[in-house]
């Protein structure tokens, strides 16, 4: 006995065995005992087919003239059955039955033995089966891998999500007279927008909104970076003057030297701001991220900003302060281009004009305004997840106390 | 992905990036056949982006990582911008960073000219 028969008597691998001819199934059953195989008798086509569904059978062999369920029948059943794993069949049949073979082909049967059957044949036919369920196994077995190594992967990128999603600021967050309301919708895992606003001085609120250019981990790493970055105490340092004036192009100035590289091409967006709220002054940097829009009452809504360069992409470029009337009462309105890129079914894209017409539509309550709009958009992509992460940032000033 | 309309000679290279979208999924492929076309020795190009209707972050890094790999040695134009791609130029101002032209024609007239 060889070592490969050795291993199958280890294994001891059930094979369901069907004729109506005891005899014959006797003499099959002997010789697969012989090999190592487990075998399993049934004198009729609906006895087998129970058998291999009860036993989780992965070979048969099967007679093709039986009364009842014949060999045709039950293979073609067989084939029918959804099963996790592949049913290898081999049929026994007469010398001259060339017709019924080739309709037994086309029925799902692999391969045939002649009548009479001998020892010979059998063990060639089922060594090859052997050889088969074997790489079956080991396909398997590479699969179960493939599943672990993405399931490992996909959760790593949760925790990440997570992580990142952490770093961003509470739906509602209120600073002194203003009320911050937003959200969040990352295309797929990881996103590459952050944003963030805090009390730089009584009175002077910094904000800003980032998008990093592409998705993923690679866009997530570095929104992560600027996150931590972007403190109370940077735009102290960076966007103010000497004389606490607000420059928060300084701010990006300074940002494009430290981040952009010769050889990378890693670059953001972004919109930097410092309100100024006891001379309702809106001072702002637009470094390539698309306007915002300032909301009256009574529905007036006008877009902030004229573009500028994004950040990191080319370093001689220079970046400018604005400045815009930000009354209380108003809403600043600010959302990625995620927002904005957002195709319908037609490929027709969301757009400014299609923020506007959301802002404007109605009376919007600032604090429904991201879940409005998030919502919005997805019905306007018909279902469909969006390509790009979206941000919603609503900076509410309220009337003074 | 890119096809080569006009030139590739040394001369003027009308290049068009034959895609409806320049995205993350094939920016960078874009901006490697554009290193190729440089590196075989074309300094004077124009990226013809008449067919194309939507460019995103990642296209726009690709442009001027094309422009990076230039440097000095010739120019890079664009030509053909309409709607959201005109507006995305706008907004990141790549308009005063590329110059712009209306058609390949104008763009390969205007470098011809500074040749």
């Amino acid at each position: 006995m060889s070592a490969f028969d050795h291993a199958l008597l280890q294994s001891g691998i059930k094979v369901v065995v069907v004729d109506d001819d005891r005899l014959q199934r006797a003499y099959i059953s002997a010789i697969l005992r012989k090999l190592g195989y487990e075998p399993h008798e049934a004198d009729n086509g609906d006895t087998a087919l129970r058998l291999m569904t009860d036993l989780n059978v992965q070979i048969l062999i099967c007679d093709l003239d039986m009364p009842g369920l014949d060999g045709i029948e039950l293979t073609r059943r067989i084939r029918a059955k959804q099963t996790g794993f592949y049913i290898h069949i081999l049929m026994v049949t007469g010398r001259n039955q060339r017709p019924e073979r080739e309709r037994a082909l086309e029925a799902g049967v692999d391969d045939f033995m002649a009548k009479p059957l001998d020892t010979v044949s059998l063990t060639a036919r089922i060594r090859s089966v052997r050889r088969l369920i074997e790489h079956e196994e080991i396909l398997a077995e590479r699969e179960r891998n493939l599943v672990a190594a993405k399931e490992r992967i996909e959760s790593d990128l949760r925790a990440a999500a997570d992580a990142q999603r952490r770093m961003l600021p509470d739906p509602l967050v209120q600073i002194g007279r203003c009320r911050f309301h937003s959200a969040l919708l990352a295309s797929n895992f990881l996103a590459g927008d952050m944003f963030g606003y805090f009390e730089l001085a009584p009175g002077f609120l910094g904000l800003y909104a980032i998008d990093v250019a592409g998705h993923g981990v690679h866009a997530s790493l570095m929104s992560v970076a600027l996150g931590h970055m972007l403190t109370a105490e940077l735009f102290r340092q960076r966007a103010l003057d000497a004389q606490g004036r607000p420059d928060p192009a300084a701010l990006v100035r300074f940002l494009n030297r430290h981040f952009w590289r010769s050889d990378g091409e890693e670059y953001f967006t972004m919109f930097c701001a410092v309100l100024d709220q006891g001379a309702d002054t809106l001072h702002f940097c637009q470094a390539g991220y698309p306007s915002g829009f300032m909301l009256g009452p009574g529905g007036a809504c006008h877009p902030v900003g004229r573009g500028g360069y994004p950040v990191a992409l080319m370093p001689d470029v220079d970046f400018e302060t604005d400045r815009i009337e930000f009354p209380s009462d108003h809403l600043l309105v600010l959302v990625s281009d995620g927002a904005l890129e957002a195709e319908d079914a037609a490929g027709r894209p969301f757009d400014d004009h299609g923020v506007q017409a959301f802002l404007t539509a109605t009376d919007r309550k600032a604090s429904e305004i991201p879940v409005q709009m998030r919502n919005a958009l997805l019905q306007w992509r018909g279902g469909a997840q969006l390509e790009d992460d979206l941000s919603i940032v609503v900076c509410e000033r309220m009337r003074a106390a | 992905m890119i096809k080569v309309k006009q030139g590739g000679d040394g001369q003027i290279c009308v290049v068009d990036p034959a895609t409806d979208r320049l995205t993350a999924a094939n920016a960078t492929t874009f901006k490697d056949e554009m290193w190729q076309l440089i590196d075989k020795g074309e300094y004077r190009l124009v990226v013809d982006l008449t067919g194309v209707s939507f460019v995103d972050s990642s296209a726009i890094g690709a442009l001027v990582g094309v422009l990076k790999r230039l440097g000095n040695r010739g120019e890079i134009v664009v030509c053909g911008l309409s709607g959201s791609v005109e507006k995305m130029f706008r907004i990141t101002r790549m308009d005063k960073v590329f110059p712009t032209y209306r058609d390949s024609a104008a763009a390969a007239a205007a470098l011809s000219e500074r040749l």
